[in-house]
C-alpha cells in the first residue's frame, strides 16, 4: 500500500469514527479519555476492533491517533471557564460524588496519562496547569455550596 | 627568564582558547544532526509553540478575568502562578528551538553553496532581534506576570513565525538534497 493510498484510507476510517462513535461524544473532554483509553500503554498503540474489521489495524490505529490529537487539540484551545464546565458536566456524567472525584483526580492526575504521543511538553504542561486550575475552582465551588449561604 | 614566562603565557593562552572553543561546540555545524535538530525546532515551532491559538490561550487574560470573578483569593494565586510558570516555559522553550536553528544556519551557511545569502542575512538579523526580545519578555514575565506585556508577546510570536517561514524557504533545497544522500552517493552540493 503506498503512502497516499494509506492516508486517504486513514482519513476514510477517520471519518468514519468520527460519524458512528464520536458524534455520540460531544465533549472534548469525554473524547480524549475515550481515545487515550483506546490505547495500548505498553505499545502505544490504538485498538477499535470494529474499525480495524472495516479497514486494516494499522489504518484504524492511525486514525484513532488522528482523532486523539484533534480531540486533545480542541481541549487545548477551549478557555478555562469551558474546561471548568466540561468538567462539571463529566462528573455528572460518571455518577461519581463530586467531592470524591475532585480528590481523586488532584491525587491522580489522571489527564497526564491521557496526552497524545508527540505532544509538544509546553502544550502538555499547559493543559495540566489549565488541569489543575480548574481542580481548585470546582473545589472552592463544593466547598462555599457546602458552607452555604450566609444569613 | 622575561622570554620563558611570555611564551609559557601564550601557550597557556593557546590552551585555554583550544579547551573553550572544543568545549563550545562538541557536535559539527552543518552536520545530519544538526539538520534533525532544525527540523524538528521548527516542527515545534510551527506545530506547537507558535500556532496564534495556543499563544492567546497563554497569555490573553480571558481566564483571568474568568478566575477573579469566579474564584477565591486562593485559587487566584494558583492561577498567576501556574499561568507565570507556563508563560516563561513558553518563551523559553521558543528561545531554545530559535537557538537551535540558528547554529544550523550558522552552520550551513558554511556547508552549503547553494544557500541563498540574501536569506540567510535576513534570517541572521532575525534571529538577532529574536533573542533580544525572548530576553526582554522574559525578565518583563518573571516581574510583572504573563499579562503584562501582550504586545511584546505578539511581536516575539510574529517575529518567530517569520524567522520559522525564511528558515523553510532556505531549506527548501535540502528535501531533494537529502534524498539524494538517502539514496545513494552525494550528487549535489551538500555534503551532510
Amino acid at each position: 500500500m503506498n503512502t497516499a493510498t494509506r492516508r486517504v484510507d486513514v482519513e476514510h476510517a477517520a471519518e468514519d469514527l468520527r460519524h458512528r462513535t464520536l458524534s455520540e461524544i460531544p465533549r472534548s473532554l469525554d473524547r480524549l479519555i475515550y481515545l487515550a483509553s483506546m490505547r495500548d500503554y505498553n505499545t502505544g498503540l490504538y485498538y477499535h476492533d470494529g474499525l480495524a474489521s472495516r479497514f486494516t489495524q494499522e489504518v484504524a490505529c492511525q486514525a484513532l491517533a488522528d482523532c486523539h490529537r484533534e480531540a486533545f487539540n480542541q481541549l487545548v484551545s477551549c478557555s478555562l471557564r469551558e474546561l471548568v464546565g466540561q468538567m462539571e458536566e463529566y462528573i455528572r456524567s460518571t455518577h461519581t460524588s463530586p467531592r470524591n472525584f475532585v480528590t481523586a483526580w488532584r491525587k491522580l492526575e489522571p489527564y497526564r496519562v491521557a496526552v497524545p504521543v508527540e505532544t509538544d511538553p509546553v502544550v502538555a504542561h499547559f493543559l495540566f496547569s489549565s488541569f489543575k486550575i480548574a481542580l481548585a475552582v470546582l473545589e472552592a465551588r463544593l466547598r462555599s455550596a457546602q458552607s452555604g449561604p450566609v444569613a | 627568564m622575561i622570554q620563558l614566562i611570555f611564551f609559557l603565557t601564550i601557550g597557556v593562552l593557546l590552551f585555554a582558547s583550544l579547551f573553550f572553543l572544543a568545549r563550545r561546540n562538541p557536535r559539527p555545524e552543518g552536520s545530519s544532526g544538526a539538520l534533525i535538530e532544525a527540523r524538528q525546532a521548527l516542527t515545534a515551532l510551527q506545530g506547537g509553540l507558535l500556532p496564534i491559538e495556543f499563544v492567546h490561550r497563554v497569555f490573553a487574560p480571558d481566564d483571568w478575568d474568568y478566575v477573579r470573578s469566579e474564584a477565591p483569593a486562593g485559587v487566584r494565586s494558583l492561577f498567576l502562578e501556574e499561568r507565570k510558570k507556563i508563560a516563561l516555559l513558553w518563551v523559553d522553550q521558543v528561545r531554545a528551538q530559535i537557538r537551535s536553528l540558528r547554529h544550523f544556519h550558522r552552520g550551513s551557511a558554511r556547508s552549503y553553496a547553494r544557500l541563498n545569502p540574501r536569506l540567510e542575512m535576513e534570517l541572521a538579523l532575525s534571529f538577532a532581534g529574536l533573542a533580544f526580545t525572548c530576553r526582554l519578555l522574559r525578565a518583563v514575565v518573571y516581574v510583572g506576570g504573563p499579562f503584562a506585556a501582550p504586545r511584546l508577546v505578539n511581536a516575539m510570536a510574529g517575529a518567530a513565525s517569520h524567522a520559522c517561514k525564511i528558515s523553510e524557504q532556505s531549506l527548501a533545497f535540502l528535501n531533494a538534497a537529502q534524498l539524494g544522500v538517502l539514496n545513494g552517493p552525494s550528487t549535489g552540493q551538500a555534503t551532510l
